[in-house]
């Protein structure tokens, strides 16, 4: 089951404290699937990575069910990142030398010797969901849509309550972005997973719940797609 | 507490200044990587950047190896010196210097050295302690082999025994060391000198023939060719050291009256505190000097010791320059993988395993590069052992001691510790950073 997200006042600015992003309020039910779009350096992105706690210049509060997020130091941060929250970014990053079923593990490397078994096994059987054999090819001979979905079965592996999609489809042709849509959007509904994606596509916003538009560094529309 | 290290066998001393040495580096190690798993990582980083992962570790295997090799041949120099005088417990020679004296003696280096007469001979020829008394005769050669005219005692004794062939039993017989290139039958004209002055035709009557070989010794000796010292006096026109009445006579006793006189009398003693009460009784001034040849190598070594301390610092500093270099390269490096950092950071991952991934993609090339090292610093110091050798004929052999193990157990923890360095500059780097890199 997902979180609910409640964000105040919550400020980011740059090294030169030129203001990046302003949200005075935002809030989303536990599970909800909420797209944000607009212009290239618009503060999407921005958004995204505060909602996940990487950004050191932020202040205000990003509360993720009871936690505020921006109260906590980077280590408890990290630690709520890996408890709860799954990242998919637009050029996969993943590690290329290794095979898929190590990618979507991966962290179970930095997990307690207890749960990695465990991982693993969801890891595999979400590979295997996403129509991708784990096996010992390493994910450099695989195509932008295969590595999407790798990088989508290293997100959803940990079972985390939220998922942060920074521009999922943007590297992947149609045919591939459209299948990747149909995986994201079905495994998050049926895990009642809060999702934020980050997209210029429209396929993808379409099927969202909740579509933000940002706009120089502020939300500028709040809407419901049709 | 320096009692007790000192009550400690050698090597148990040895085995525990290693782990000692290793020690921070071991503390290192499980501090950072309790409880983590970072090799699949690692090894996907290393794979990726292998070639100018391969070259670090091929600077840091030639400069761990210059080192090592550095250390084991001069070690195996030290041992192959000593060994080569070991046969020669006293040396007696009319006063001059004692290195150049040993030299001409143990190690065959020729040189313009004043004679000592037959009654000095005579007197430790027959000292009641004295086992063995041989006076050298050098100034021949014959090709690249020096000759060198002694006596049928001081070869047996040289050789332990192991002659193959016969002794010589006339002044126009030879015994030749082991890797003398010639036959038992084998007959030869030494010339007069050696190398490019020798002349070839200075002895053109006297022919001598081979009639035995010596064992292998590891020492100069074994390229010489020996013959009685009687012949090396007859080829240059001088009395044989024995009165005409004797003069077939091969060996000691000489005649005092007919001795043409020797460079070095080399004595053995079979009771070690006689060798010392010999050194005292000869050493008089203007007349002879008694050595050991021992000692005036240890004093050498001595000197050298300083140079050689002084070496094994250099070659350290330059190692942990060289290091230094390296961690830099890696901290380079590690700005390629900056957006995999960026991305575990973001996946949660806590700041000691990306620093684990980090220092052990460090760590990993400078452990290689120094096991490496050790390989190549050992077949280099072999080979170069295999020239001194052939050159000097003085067996030296450079197998792995503890002081390459102490060596390479320091230079090993000191990097290891400064790659903490770069592991904890990349953990700075921000994460938005590196994942829009």
């Amino acid at each position: 089951m997902g979180l609910p997200l409640s964000v105040r006042a919550l400020d980011v600015t740059s090294d030169r404290n030129r203001r990046l992003l302003s949200i005075p309020e935002l809030e989303a039910p536990a599970g909800a699937l909420i797209g944000v779009r607009g212009a290239s350096g618009a503060g999407k992105s921005t958004l995204l990575y505060a909602l996940a706690g990487l950004l050191e210049r932020a202040s205000g509060s990003v509360r993720w069910g009871d936690t505020d997020l921006l109260s906590l130091g980077p280590e408890r941060r990290a630690a709520f990142r890996a408890g709860h929250i799954g990242m998919i970014f637009q050029d996969f990053l993943l590690f290329e030398e290794l095979d898929a079923l190590a990618n979507a593990s991966v962290t179970a490397l930095f997990r307690k010797r207890s749960e990695r078994a465990a991982l693993r096994a969801r890891s595999a059987e979400r590979l295997t969901r996403l129509g991708l054999d784990a096996g010992v090819r390493s994910v450099a001979s695989f195509s932008g849509g295969e590595r999407q979905r790798v990088a989508i079965a290293r997100a959803v592996a940990a079972e985390a309550p939220i998922l942060l999609a920074d521009e999922p489809t943007a590297s992947l042709d149609r045919a591939a972005a459209d299948r990747l849509i149909e995986d994201l959007v079905a495994m998050t509904r049926e895990t009642g997973t809060t999702l934020v994606a980050v997209s210029h596509d429209l396929h993808l916003i379409e099927r969202m719940d909740r579509v933000l538009t940002v706009s120089d560094g502020a939300l500028s529309s709040h809407e419901v797609p049709a | 507490m320096s009692a007790l290290w000192a009550d400690l066998p050698v090597l148990t001393q040895d085995i525990l200044w290693t782990l000692l040495l290793l020690l921070p580096a071991l503390v290192v190690g499980i501090l950072t990587l309790r409880g983590y798993a970072p090799w699949p990582l690692v090894r996907a980083i290393l794979w990726r950047f292998r070639w100018p992962a391969s070259m670090f570790v091929l600077l840091i295997a030639i400069s761990v190896g210059m080192g090592i090799g550095l250390l084991a041949q001069e070690r195996g120099l030290r041992r192959g010196t000593a060994q080569a005088a070991d046969k020669f417990d006293l040396v007696v020679a009319a006063p001059g210097s004692e290195l150049t004296a040993m030299f001409a003696a143990v190690y065959l280096q020729p040189s313009d050295m004043p004679l000592l007469p037959g009654e000095v001979y005579d007197e430790i020829a027959g000292h009641e302690d004295v086992s063995v008394a041989a006076p050298l005769a050098f100034g021949d050669s014959y090709g690249t082999a020096p000759m060198v005219g002694t006596t049928a005692d001081f070869v047996r004794y040289l050789s332990e025994d192991r002659i193959t062939g016969r002794m010589w039993q006339t002044s126009s017989e030879a015994v030749t060391g082991a890797l003398v290139p010639l036959e038992t039958g084998d007959h030869f004209t030494p010339a007069h000198g050696h190398g490019d002055a020798a002349e070839d035709d200075a002895h053109g009557d006297s022919e001598l023939t081979v009639v035995g070989h010596m064992a292998p010794t590891g020492t100069p000796w074994d390229r010489a060719i020996l013959v009685p010292v009687e012949a090396v006096w007859e080829v240059h026109g001088l009395a044989n050291g024995h009165a005409p009445e004797r003069a077939e006579q091969i060996g000691p006793p000489f005649d005092a009256a007919y001795f043409p006189g020797t460079p070095v009398i080399v004595t053995h003693s079979d009771e070690l505190w006689a060798n010392y009460a010999l050194r005292s009784e000869f050493t008089r001034d203007a007349e002879t000097m008694a050595f050991f040849p021992g000692t005036v190598l240890s004093n050498l070594f001595r000197v050298m010791g300083d140079v050689r301390q002084a070496m094994s610092l250099m070659a350290l500093v330059t190692q942990i320059l060289v290091a230094a270099s390296v961690l830099l390269g890696l901290f380079i490096l590690s700005r390629l993988f900056r957006r995999q950092i960026a991305l575990l950071r973001a996946l949660g991952a806590p700041a000691r395993f990306v620093f684990a991934v980090v220092w052990s993609f460090g760590a990993t090339l400078l452990l290689a590069g120094a096991a490496l090292g050790l390989g190549t610093g050992l077949g280099a110091a072999a080979l170069l052992s295999r020239a001194v050798t052939a050159r000097t004929d003085i067996l030296v052999s450079a197998p792995l001691g503890w002081s390459e193990i102490h060596f390479l157990a320091g230079f090993v923890s000191a990097t290891l510790l400064l790659s903490l360095l770069p592991a904890a500059i990349v953990l700075r780097q921000p994460v938005v950073g590196g994942l829009r890199a």
